[in-house]
């Protein structure tokens, strides 16, 4: 009934909470320690922090594989295990975890999405075809629904498990690495997707590496080192300081003032990266953003600042 | 002409043969069905084990005048407990676990078989007596397949998402607890309907082989449910039928049959064939040549 109007679909906006939670694993590991943190309907939030830093814990909690020693998640304030009848988280899994031998064609995999909904035979109705055909569409994948899942690029793959958290109408959607294996246009045309999502009302968290593209996309951050040290909008989140408390000396950095950059370089100096985007601050410590055409507001403060 | 036609209908004059063909087609589809989902779960050390470590239940039951299945599941039982408890107390890998315990259960029998000469027969309990198969044991055979048929029928999908992607699953509100325990359940069913069909140390190929098989034939998973039960089915019968003519060892002309087809699908196999990838390849090699100059 609802499916044209998927977007509107999203009645009441989400909120997830997160408070206290610890994980203890039988081997006596700590992997995380009253972590709080609460999202309302409508936001990307990175998830951000070193390997080990109890991300994935905190993914496999919020989706019900791990059962915290302390603590509570909630969702609309319903518990985890209502979370799940309810399938209103959708995840999107690292592209290492997938079997892609598995003889599943990209529309199976899609459909998979729908079980959920269906009858206790899995047999797909119109309406789950439909919202399938739908899903493939916009990550325009379509032409490609009878392929293997092997016989795709590193991107279409990536496409295709968030064309499946779309067929499940998650109002949460979890994306691990989203970003890992995938080219320039294929990152943009999922940036552009998850900011449709956003649209819509759905919480979206993206665990990263990628700290560079975070201001880009992410309107709020929740850093972490075995706890939440800190959740906001990105740009009070992602601070030097905050950084360096989650990442210590684990990350690259290039100073300017340290380097051999002079002042008759001016604006001329160019950042270049292989793979991970650079995050650059500026004068003051505060964060550089990549476009400043879409940060007008932000400049005309700042100059104003600096020349007071 | 008459002749040899006479010859190749003998077997199907005695009722012992024809029994013993439409069993071990009954038994080869259970087990080719199943088999589809072990190959891809990666279950093969499992289906191995677990068809080992029915056997002191089997011996028991005997003893006790009970029925073989309901022996074999409780065994079952045991070893997948046994095994999951050492995995998870203790610093062994999970293959080195299987291996201890299944061969543990299996040495338990062997003693169980000699100790108690009145009992079972070894040889039958190692290379199975479809020839000879008592009323009783083909009920329990038809019970068994009946059973986990509809079962894998009814939840091929929700068991197919299982091996592809538990976290989905549970993600999506079905319990892959209950899915293991499910595919688990019938590993351990089949193990006992299978042993008598083929004896303890071959079951394992009517586990994996048709699976494996047509796995190299199809990239759908509905298909290569088909053509795993279809090969099971197919290589029982006419392995059945072929060992009045080879004089007894049933079991091994089952599964050299399945062997053959499998050798004969490795290399002709149609995508996933020896000579298929052989030809991408080289074709491949001429588009960069190609592209080169």
């Amino acid at each position: 009934m609802s499916y044209p109007e998927y977007p509107e679909k999203v009645d009441s906006a989400p909120n997830l909470k997160v408070q206290g939670v610890s994980v203890v694993y039988s081997n006596g590991h700590q992997a995380l320690r009253d972590a709080s943190f609460s999202l309302e309907g409508g936001t990307i939030c990175a998830l951000v922090g070193v390997n080990g830093s109890g991300k994935s814990t905190l993914f496999k909690s919020i989706m019900g594989f791990l059962k915290p020693t302390s603590g509570v998640i909630t969702i609309n304030g319903l518990p985890v295990k209502e979370i799940l009848k309810q399938r209103l988280v959708a995840y999107v899994p690292q592209s290492e975890e997938v079997d892609w031998q598995f003889p599943v064609s990209v529309w199976d995999v899609v459909m998979m999405g729908r079980y959920g909904a269906m009858n206790f035979l899995r047999i797909a109705r119109a309406v789950d075809r439909k919202i399938v055909e739908e899903s493939l569409k916009r990550v325009s994948m379509w032409e490609y629904r009878d392929r293997q899942i092997g016989e795709l690029s590193g991107g279409q793959k990536k496409r295709v498990f968030l064309a499946r958290a779309l067929a499940q109408e998650g109002k949460v959607i979890l994306l691990d690495e989203p970003f890992t294996g995938v080219d320039v246009s294929t990152e943009h045309a999922i940036i552009g997707l998850l900011q449709e999502l956003k649209k819509a009302g759905c919480i979206i968290l993206v665990s990263t590496h990628n700290l560079g593209s975070v201001p880009e996309f992410c309107d709020q951050v929740v850093l972490m080192n075995r706890t939440v040290l800190a959740y906001g909008p990105t740009a009070d989140v992602f601070t030097e300081q905050n950084l360096t408390l989650a990442f210590g000396g684990l990350l690259r950095e290039f100073q300017f003032e340290q380097s051999t950059i002079q002042a008759h370089d001016g604006r001329k100096v160019r950042v270049f990266s292989d793979d991970e985007r650079p995050l650059v601050f500026g004068k003051d410590g505060h964060l550089e953003y990549r476009d400043r055409s879409d940060h007008e507001e932000l400049l005309k403060q700042r100059s104003k600042e600096h020349n007071e | 002409m008459s002749e040899s036609l006479q010859y190749l209908l003998n077997p199907l004059q005695y009722e012992y043969m024809l029994r013993a063909i439409w069993v071990s087609a009954l038994v080869g589809g259970v087990c080719g069905f199943l088999s589809s989902f072990v190959t891809l779960k990666g279950w093969s050390l499992m289906g191995d084990a677990l068809s080992h470590a029915v056997v002191p239940g089997v011996v028991i039951a005997y003893l006790l005048g009970l029925p073989f299945a309901l022996g074999a599941f409780v065994a079952a039982i045991l070893a997948t407990g046994a095994m999951a408890f050492i995995r998870a107390q203790s610093r062994i890998r999970e293959d080195a676990t299987i291996g201890i315990v299944f061969t543990s259960f299996f040495a338990l029998g062997l003693v169980l078989i000699t100790a108690f000469p009145a009992g079972l027969d070894l040889k039958v309990i190692l290379y199975g007596n479809i020839l000879g198969i008592a009323a009783g044991d083909v009920m329990q055979v038809v019970v068994i397949a009946v059973v986990v048929l509809c079962l894998l029928g009814l939840k091929w999908r929700d068991l197919m998402l299982y091996c592809f992607d538990a976290n989905q699953a549970r993600a999506l509100g079905i319990k892959p607890m209950v899915l293991h325990m499910i595919l688990l359940g019938s590993l351990a069913a089949v193990s006992v309907a299978a042993l008598q069909a083929v004896g303890a140390i071959l079951v394992l190929a009517m586990l994996v082989t048709p699976g494996a098989t047509a796995y190299l034939l199809t990239d759908r998973f509905g298909k290569m449910i088909w053509i795993s039960s279809g090969l099971g089915i197919v290589t029982s019968m006419l392995g059945s039928y072929a060992s009045y003519f080879l004089n007894g060892a049933t079991g091994g002309c089952i599964v050299s049959l399945q062997a053959l087809v499998f050798l004969g699908v490795f290399v002709l196999a149609p995508k996933h064939g020896l000579l298929a990838s052989r030809r991408a390849r080289l074709k491949e090699e001429i588009v960069v040549k190609e592209g080169v100059s």
